[in-house]
C-alpha cells in the first residue's frame, strides 16, 4: 500500500479531482493549508509599507492506494495539477504498513 | 438691538436691498419682540410647534423679508427710506388683511420645508456612523474586529449623553444672539452666553439637558442636526487609537469630546461666538467661516485623535527596532469600500444639509461640489499610489475620497465646481503625504489614517475656503457687508484669489487655532488621565487581540480556536 500526499495550487483542485475520479480513485481527503516552498512568498506594500506574503494558501490531498495503482494515480495527478509555473506544488509517496476498516475490521488492501 | 444686524453660519444667501437689510436674524428678533409682551421678558419656547413659522419668516428668493419692520435707529443714514418702506407696508397691510393671513400660512410652510430638509439630512449624517464603523473595522486586524465595532457603537451613545447634558448648551446656548438660524424660525430662546457677551461670546449658557428654553421645536431640529455632527468628531478618534486603547479610557474620551472639546470650538465658530464675529470686531473678512465643519468637526476630531495617539504610543510591533514601520494589512476590504460609500452618501446630508433649509437653493451647488471633491480626491490618491508604489491601494483610494470630502466641507457653499475639483486634488495629495509622513517621520501610529484624513485635510479645507471662495454666496454672512462688500452689492464670502486677503488671513489663523485647541486640550487632559491610570491595555491583551479580554467575545467567534492572524 502507498500513501500519496500532494500539495497543489488551490485553483487546480477541481481539475485534479476530476482526473482522479476519472481513473477510478475512490477515497480522497483534502485540507486547506498554508505554506511556502523554495520561492518563499513575495513582497507587497500596504499603505506604503512593505510586507511579506510568505505563507500562501495551498491545498493538500491525501490518498491511500494499492501498490499496483500508485504510478497511474501519480501520473494523472501530476498532469492535472501542472501549470508549468513556480508554485505548482509537490507529490510525496510513502509505504503504508497496514489499514483497518473500522466498520467491519477488514485489514490491508481490502480495507482501502 | 445689536442682535438684529448680525447673522449666522446658516443664514440664507441674501442679495438684499436696503429694505431687506435685517432679514438674517430678523426672524429671531421678531420672535423675541413679538411673541412676548413687553421687552426684557424671555421669549417662550414652542414645544408644540404651533407658533413657529408665520408671516415674519416669509422671504422671497433674494432673501427679502415680506414683513418690513420699523427701523429702530433714527440716526442711520437710510432711516428716512426705511421709515417710508415701513409706513407703506403698514398701509398695504391694513388694506389687505387676507394677504397677511396667507403670509402666515406661507411662513409656516417655509419653516416646515426647512424642518423636513434639516431633519432628513441629519438622518443621513447619522448613517455615516455605520459607514465609519465598517471602514475602521475593515482596516484593522481580524483579532480586533469586535473591539472596533464596540468603540464605534459606544462613541455614539456616550458622546450623545455628554452633548445632551451640557454640550448642546455650551455650543448653541447663545446662538440667537449672533447666529440665529432664520431658516428654522430663529431659536430665539437660546440667547445667553455663559462666558462673554455680544460679539465676544466664548460659551453658550442655555439649554442644559435640552429642557426649558431648549424644549422647543426649532431648537430640537437644530439639536438633532448638530448632535450628529458632534458624533462625527466623536468617532473620528477611533481610527487612530484603536487596537490598543482600553474601553474605560475610550469612554472618558467620548464624554470629553461631547461635553467640552467639540462644543467650545463649535460655539466660537457656529454658536455666534467670537471667531465668527471677527469680521465685525477686527475687520477680518466675514469672520472665521467654516460652512459645514472641515475644522469645527473634522480637524477637531483629527487633532484630538493625534494627541491621543501620541499619548498611547504606537501598536506593538508597528515600528521595528530600526524604527521602520511595519504593515498590518486590513482584514476586510469589502467593509472598507462599503463603509467609504456609506460615508459619501451621508456627506450628501452633511454638506447640503448645513444650509439648514431647502429654501436655500444653493444646496444643489453644495451637493455637486461635495461629489466633485470626493472623486478628484479619490482619483488623486489612487493614481499617486499607483505611480509611487506600482500598485494602487484601495485603502488609500478610500482615504483619498474621504480627504476630498473633508477638505470641501468648509468651502462647499462658497466655491464653484473647478475650485471644488482642485480642492479634492490637493486633499488627495495631502492625505497620501500625511500617511507617509506619520509612518516615516513623526512615527505616530494611525491605523486608519484618521489624522491625515480629518486633521490635515480639515485644516486644508478651511484654508482653501480663504483661497477659492468666489463671492457668489454668503452676502451678509456673520453680519458683514449686508448690502455691499468689497464695493459690490450682494458680494458674499470672498477668498484671496478673488481679492479678499483678510478672509484668507482669518481662515489660516482660525484653522491653526483649531488644531492647537484640539491637540492641546486633549493632550493636557489625557496626559493627566494617563498618569493616574494607564489608558493602554497590557501587552498580552494587545498581542491576543482586544475582543475577548475587553468584551468576552471575538468579532469572529469561529476563529477563536484557530491561529490569531497578526
Amino acid at each position: 500500500m502507498k500513501k500519496i500526499e500532494a500539495i497543489i495550487q488551490p485553483h487546480k483542485l477541481d481539475e485534479v479531482k476530476e482526473a482522479l475520479i476519472g481513473i477510478g480513485v475512490e477515497g480522497i481527503t483534502i485540507s486547506e493549508v498554508r505554506g511556502h516552498g523554495r520561492q518563499k512568498g513575495h513582497i507587497e506594500t500596504y499603505r506604503g509599507t512593505e510586507y511579506k506574503v510568505d505563507l500562501l494558501p495551498k491545498v493538500k490531498l491525501e490518498m491511500f492506494v494499492s501498490d499496483a495503482r500508485a504510478e497511474q494515480i501519480i501520473g494523472a495527478l501530476g498532469t492535472a495539477a501542472r501549470s508549468g509555473k513556480i508554485g505548482d506544488g509537490k507529490i510525496f509517496v510513502s509505504t503504508i504498513d497496514d489499514a483497518v476498516r473500522i466498520r467491519n475490521g477488514d485489514r490491508g488492501e481490502a480495507a482501502l | 438691538m445689536g442682535t438684529e444686524t448680525k447673522t449666522t453660519r446658516l443664514k440664507p444667501p441674501d442679495k438684499r436691498g436696503c429694505s431687506s437689510g435685517m432679514m438674517l436674524a430678523v426672524a429671531a428678533c421678531i420672535f423675541v419682540v413679538a411673541s412676548v409682551p413687553g421687552m426684557g421678558q424671555e421669549p417662550k419656547p414652542d414645544p408644540a410647534g404651533l407658533n413657529t413659522g408665520d408671516k415674519t419668516t416669509v422671504v422671497d428668493a433674494g432673501g427679502n423679508a415680506f414683513v418690513i419692520t420699523e427701523p429702530a435707529d433714527k440716526t442711520a443714514p437710510d432711516y428716512a427710506q426705511k421709515k417710508k418702506d415701513f409706513d407703506e407696508f403698514q398701509a398695504q397691510a391694513a388694506k389687505e388683511p387676507l394677504a397677511l393671513k396667507l403670509a402666515d400660512a406661507t411662513g409656516h410652510i417655509r419653516v416646515a420645508t426647512n424642518f423636513a430638509w434639516t431633519l432628513n439630512t441629519g438622518y443621513l449624517v447619522l448613517f455615516m456612523q455605520a459607514g465609519f464603523a465598517l471602514l475602521t473595522c475593515g482596516l484593522v486586524r481580524k483579532k480586533n474586529a469586535g473591539h472596533l465595532m464596540m468603540l464605534n457603537f459606544a462613541a455614539y451613545v456616550f458622546a450623545f449623553v455628554a452633548y445632551y447634558a451640557v454640550g448642546y448648551a455650551f455650543q448653541f446656548g447663545a446662538v440667537a444672539v449672533n447666529a440665529a438660524p432664520g431658516n428654522l424660525g430663529g431659536t430665539p430662546t437660546l440667547n445667553h452666553f455663559l462666558l462673554g457677551s455680544g460679539f465676544w461670546g466664548f460659551l453658550g449658557g442655555k439649554g442644559f439637558f435640552m429642557v426649558g428654553p431648549a424644549y422647543d421645536v426649532g431648537s430640537n431640529v437644530y439639536a438633532l442636526f448638530e448632535v450628529v455632527f458632534m458624533e462625527t468628531a466623536g468617532y473620528i478618534i477611533v481610527g487612530a487609537i484603536c487596537e490598543r486603547i482600553s474601553f474605560w479610557s475610550f469612554l472618558l474620551c467620548e464624554l470629553f469630546i461631547g461635553a467640552i472639546l467639540y462644543p467650545f470650538f463649535g460655539c466660537w465658530v457656529w454658536g455666534g461666538g467670537w471667531m465668527s464675529q471677527l469680521g465685525n470686531t477686527m475687520g477680518l473678512g466675514h469672520g472665521y467661516v467654516d460652512f459645514a465643519g472641515s475644522t469645527v468637526v473634522h480637524a477637531v476630531g483629527g487633532f484630538c485623535a493625534m494627541a491621543l495617539s501620541v499619548i498611547l504610543g504606537p501598536r506593538l510591533g508597528k515600528f521595528g527596532r530600526d524604527g521602520k514601520p511595519r504593515a498590518f494589512p486590513a482584514h476586510n476590504l469589502v467593509y472598507v469600500v462599503t463603509g467609504t460609500f456609506i460615508l459619501l452618501f451621508g456627506w450628501m446630508g452633511f454638506n447640503p444639509g448645513s444650509t439648514l433649509g431647502a429654501t436655500d437653493l444653493r444646496i444643489s451647488v453644495v451637493a455637486i461640489n461635495t461629489n466633485l471633491a470626493a472623486i478628484s480626491g479619490a482619483a488623486t490618491a489612487m493614481l499617486f499610489w499607483y505611480w509611487k508604489f506600482g500598485k494602487p491601494d484601495v485603502t488609500m483610494a478610500c482615504n483619498g475620497m474621504l480627504a476630498g470630502l473633508v477638505a470641501i466641507t468648509a468651502p462647499c457653499a462658497f466655491v464653484g465646481p473647478t475650485a471644488a475639483f482642485i480642492i479634492g486634488i490637493l486633499a488627495g495629495l495631502v492625505v497620501c503625504l500625511g500617511v507617509l509622513f506619520n509612518d516615516n517621520v513623526t512615527k505616530i501610529d494611525d491605523p486608519c489614517g484618521a489624522i491625515s484624513v480629518h486633521g490635515f485635510c480639515g485644516v486644508l479645507g478651511a484654508i482653501c475656503l480663504g483661497l477659492f471662495a468666489d463671492g457668489t454666496y454668503g452676502a451678509g454672512w456673520n453680519g458683514v457687508g449686508a448690502t455691499t462688500y468689497l464695493g459690490q452689492a450682494g458680494r458674499g464670502v470672498t477668498g484671496l484669489l478673488y481679492g479678499d486677503r483678510k478672509q484668507f488671513l482669518v481662515q489660516v489663523m482660525g484653522a491653526i487655532l483649531c488644531a492647537a485647541w484640539a491637540f492641546g486640550a486633549t493632550f493636557i487632559v489625557f496626559k493627566m488621565v494617563n498618569a493616574l491610570k494607564p489608558m493602554r491595555v497590557s501587552a498580552e491583551v494587545e498581542e491576543e487581540g482586544l475582543d475577548v479580554p475587553e468584551f468576552g467575545l471575538s468579532g469572529y467567534p469561529e476563529d477563536a480556536i484557530s491561529v490569531t492572524a497578526s
